[in-house]
């Protein structure tokens, strides 16, 4: 950046003279007795013990941290993914109404759920009073699809159309068995909040190749209904330093809040500001070494980018009327899943890492028919559309593409079942999600659930081997990605998670 | 007290590697003083002998105290053990005898011989010992040689064939048994025949029949190689991936000594496996690899740093490997000479992505130049037939994008001697219709990708909403 201001940094206001004066006492102390210890270190181990970073910047410090050896070694082998796009179903859809075809129970409609199926295990406080756990099938049909002749729903006719494209999990079990410590436990791999979400780990491991756009972007679809709260600490950077928490894009005037020049200033010296304070922030943080000080310079400097970059990759008048057919008439309107369906495919060609959709609205306790109607139709065709526009692009080749939510759904009613009617309580014990594109097997259905879809009878996957997985497709050693933070080193999968390498292509 | 004074014998015992050698120098040269010195010319030499036997005499003694404690703390073939203990006594026995001998003016060429003679038994059993008893001669037969494969020769018919002996035994032979079979007996763990291999060894159980999972030989074998329990000894030959498959369906299936391959369960893997075994290939359909086998020596860190200043991002593919990825897609006003500076990492750049840019004809020739590449993002670019002909000396490319460019069949066609394309994109390009049949027929392997889905309507289509029918 310019820099029009050569001479030496001073703040000539009275209040700051003892500022002027130089470093005061306490800050003396500190600096002296742990930079001497520092600096005799350092010259004890020499400086080029470690070599220099290829690529990266290494600042002003002479040695490398832990963190930076750490860093230094991703990717840990080739990435069969260069990207990821989640599209995140919060609420917890059905997988009897989706994806886990379960024709034995169409013949018990009303019967009271097994003991041996159940096996005492705990049910939230909504259902566990219910004096009957009447069994449930699905109200819609199911129809075979694709070569791989896999079983979807009705509701689902678009993502039928690319069945052969998916990998399809029906065997993922959480812990958790409400909504937020779960969708926590999804996005951060533990069920309590301030931990990384997966994004910003992608984010802070494997950098950006596009300097211009945030390296993790989150879309909230606008018309889903808001049944279960998102917060902003799904997305959130945790301990790992701020540049890498999630950025959300909205609908609207403006993508990202505050991103324009406020009203009555044009604009023209904003560059030549931003480097002077650029200046003034490194001049701060020359004595503190303070992490966040840097985080802000690069939010800074990625805002000022963004400026340009962000009108340009929001503006969808290139696109044909063709690819608005493809993704449904939602996609005309900005902010619902289908316009943030195409946005989303539009980032991934800009090189986006990690782009992360919520649509919420699946936690379907009463009047699931109804709902599950409505929540396929918002969803079914822009997620299959996503696919195709990958696919024939070129980039569902290197773009991993996942489809889930947080948990899934009993196979009991909770509240009077009805022939048109009936809802299904939280069940962690097994659910349903798919994963499509680059680093897994297309047209594969793996594990599978008892007759009630109760339990795992085949290849459980845990959430924190779904994370693994994710973290090796893209080409890191999730053992391996650590970061230190009070005293402790923590990672995405804590202290647990396997690579499925049955799926990986 | 005594934990302390183990670990000393055996400390102790671990510098018998190094100093049999003493002995092997000093004596074999003390024999050839003491011939040598025969002669006029080398009369001089005499006066060394004394000093070479004793030092001789000495290290052997040494040798063997050393020797002795060693084999107390690991477990060796006890025959093989039995002949070089003793034959080292016996080294170091003659040749105190010789220092006396000497010293006392006697003739000694006769005892020289005999200290060259049982120096060479003695070091070719404790040979034997580390080795195995068939280092020498593993020279001339064939087959398992170092890092090749456990099996020497294909199996005519794999399912008619006995599953241990047949399939399970080479493998074990090959990547075990020199540590754990009848010379050696490391961790008391023998590996070579049923009834040793159900023992276990002094940590327990090593096969835990139908749990490969819960089984030691498999734990340590899938064990990181930096770990130290991982098997085998990151320094020898390890096993390869259908090795270790192999062997944990045996295990899977319940370690059985007699049955033959097809009394046993097999799916589809396992299936593929063992009938790779028939032809003795390790892959029955041919895979392009998705990396260079061959590592590259690390490019230029200034031409690194150049491009990275310009806004390229230039990132290796994977740790241990000197490949890199450069992506554009961040570069601001773009010129056809930035793409001179990729000249210098040529050797090593295999994707690229050129996507979006204002690339035209003329720039694809230094792209042609870039000889290594696997993938190659030219899409939403200027350019057309004229320039795409650079491209067909790429024989490496696999996956090219050519998506909303000018480019038509005339061009493509140019491409048809890269043999190992599999993908193409053609989408939003004026190929469609009889071009793209043609393309079809021109790149048999490819696939080539148009887009033009279209949604078939379906009776059972809930995406106008309707509702829910209920049975």
């Amino acid at each position: 950046m310019e820099d029009n201001h050569k001479e030496s940094f001073k703040i000539h206001s009275p209040e700051f003279n003892h500022l002027n004066r130089g470093i005061d006492r306490r800050n003396f102390l500190t600096k002296t007795s742990l930079g001497l210890g520092a600096l005799a270190l350092g010259s004890l181990m020499g400086n080029n013990l470690f070599g220099k970073l290829p690529g990266k910047e290494v600042g002003k410090s002479p040695a490398p941290t832990l963190e930076d050896e750490i860093l230094r070694a991703i990717p840990h082998f080739a990435p069969k993914a260069k990207r990821v796009v989640y599209l995140f179903m919060a609420g917890g859809p059905s997988q009897f109404e989706t994806f886990d075809y379960k024709p034995k129970l169409s013949t018990m409609f009303g019967q009271p759920l097994p003991e041996s199926v159940r096996q005492g295990q705990r049910l939230t406080s909504m259902s566990a009073n219910q004096s009957i756990l009447p069994i449930a099938p699905s109200a819609f049909k199911f129809n075979q699809f694709g070569e791989s002749r896999t079983w979807i729903s009705e509701l689902l006719p678009h993502t039928a159309q690319v069945t052969d494209d998916l990998c399809i999990i029906k065997s993922i079990y959480s812990e958790a068995i409400n909504h937020d410590p779960a969708i926590t436990f999804f996005q951060t791999g533990t069920q309590l909040p301030g931990r990384p979400s997966i994004g910003s780990w992608i984010s802070y491991g494997l950098g950006s190749d596009n300097k211009n756009l945030p390296a993790f972007i989150v879309l909230v679809s606008k018309n889903a209904v808001k049944d279960q709260p998102l917060y902003s600490r799904l997305w959130g950077n945790g301990f790992l330093p701020s540049e890498h928490q999630g950025v959300q894009f909205r609908s609207g005037k403006d993508a990202v809040l505050f991103l324009d020049n406020p009203e009555g200033y044009d604009g023209k010296d904003r560059k030549e500001m931003l480097a002077y304070l650029s200046k003034l922030n490194k001049l701060q943080n020359e004595p503190y070494g303070d992490p966040e000080v840097q985080a802000r310079i690069a939010q800074y400097e990625m805002a000022f980018r963004m400026q340009t970059s962000v009108p340009e990759v929001m503006d969808t008048s290139s696109e044909t009327s063709e690819v608005f057919d493809l993704y449904g008439p939602d996609s005309r309107d900005p902010g619902t899943f289908a316009a943030n369906c195409l946005l989303a495919r539009k980032l991934l060609e800009k090189d986006v890492k990690f782009i992360q959709l919520y649509h919420q609205g699946w936690d379907h306790h009463g009047g699931l028919p109804k709902g599950i109607v409505r929540q396929c139709k918002d969803t079914d065709q822009a997620t299959a559309a996503l696919i195709k526009d990958l696919k024939r692009r070129g980039l569902l080749e290197e773009t991993l593409v996942i489809w889930g939510g947080e948990f899934g759904r009993t196979v009991y009613s909770q509240g009077k079942l009805q022939t048109d009617d009936y809802g299904r309580d939280h069940h962690p014990r097994c659910f349903t999600m798919w994963m499509a594109g680059a680093g897994v097997k297309a047209g594969l259905s793996y594990g599978e659930t008892d007759d009630f879809s109760y339990n795992v009878v085949k290849n459980p996957v845990h959430v924190h081997d779904f994370q693994a997985t994710l973290m090796h497709i893209m080409g890191i050693d999730h053992e391996r990605l650590t970061f230190k933070f009070q005293g402790r080193r923590f990672r995405l999968t804590d202290v647990k998670g396997n690579v499925v390498r049955d799926i990986l292509a | 007290m005594s934990l302390l004074s183990i670990n000393i014998t055996e400390f102790a015992g671990r510098f018998h590697p190094v100093l049999v050698h003493l002995p092997v120098g000093i004596l074999l040269l003390a024999a050839l003083f003491i011939i040598l010195s025969k002669f006029e010319r080398f009369q001089s030499l005499r006066e060394a002998i004394t000093i070479s036997l004793f030092l001789g005499a000495l290290s052997a003694i040494a040798s063997c105290v050393t020797g002795f404690l060693l084999s107390k703390t690991e477990s060796y073939e006890p025959a093989l053990l039995f002949k070089h203990q003793w034959f080292a006594v016996s080294t170091a026995l003659i040749s105190v005898v010789a220092f006396f001998l000497h010293l006392k003016n006697r003739r000694t060429e006769w005892i020289a011989g005999m200290i060259v003679i049982l120096i060479m038994i003695t070091g070719h059993l404790g040979g034997s010992i580390t080795h195995g008893s068939d280092f020498l001669t593993k020279a001339f037969t064939s087959g398992t040689s170092k890092g090749g494969e456990a099996y020497g020769n294909p199996i005519l018919n794999v399912q008619e064939s006995h599953a241990f002996k047949d399939v399970i035994k080479p493998i074990l032979d090959a990547r075990c048994v020199a540590c754990h079979g009848p010379n050696k007996q490391k961790g008391k763990v023998r590996l070579d025949e049923p009834e040793f291999i159900l023992k276990g060894g002094e940590n327990g159980l090593t096969i835990v029949p139908g749990k490969p999972m819960e089984s030691m030989v498999i734990k340590r074998i899938i064990l990181r190689k930096d770990n130290k329990d991982h098997m085998p000894p990151i320094e020898k030959p390890q096993l390869n991936a259908r090795e270790i498959d192999l062997l944990s369906w045996w295990i899977a299936s319940g370690v059985d000594f007699d049955r033959q391959v097809k009394d046993l369960e097999q799916n589809d893997k396992i299936k593929s496996i063992l009938k790779s075994l028939e032809s003795g290939k390790t892959t029955v359909v041919t895979v392009t690899s998705f990396l260079p086998e061959q590592n590259v020596e690390k490019a230029s860190e200034a031409a690194i740093k150049k491009l990275h200043d310009r806004g390229v991002a230039i990132v290796p593919i994977a740790q241990n490997g000197n490949y890199l990825s450069a992506n554009f897609v961040a570069v601001e006003s773009f010129t056809g000479n930035d793409l001179q500076m990729l000249e210098s990492v040529k050797k090593q750049l295999i994707w690229l992505n050129l996507g979006n840019l204002g690339l035209t004809d003329s720039n694809l020739e230094a792209i042609g130049k870039l000889f290594q590449l696997r993938m190659l993002h030219l899409q939403k670019t200027k350019i057309g037939d004229q320039g795409i002909k650079s491209l067909s000396n790429l024989s490496e490319l696999q996956y090219l994008n050519l998506g909303a460019t000018n480019v038509t069949v005339k061009g493509v066609e140019q491409l048809s001697g890269l043999k190992n394309l599999r993908q193409l994109f053609l989408y939003q390009t004026a190929i469609s219709g009889d071009d793209l049949t043609k393309l079809k027929r021109l790149f048999p392997k490819t696939y080539i990708e148009t887009g033009g889905f279209e949604v078939p309507k379906l009776d059972s289509d809930t995406t106008v909403l309707k509702a829910p029918v209920i049975k």
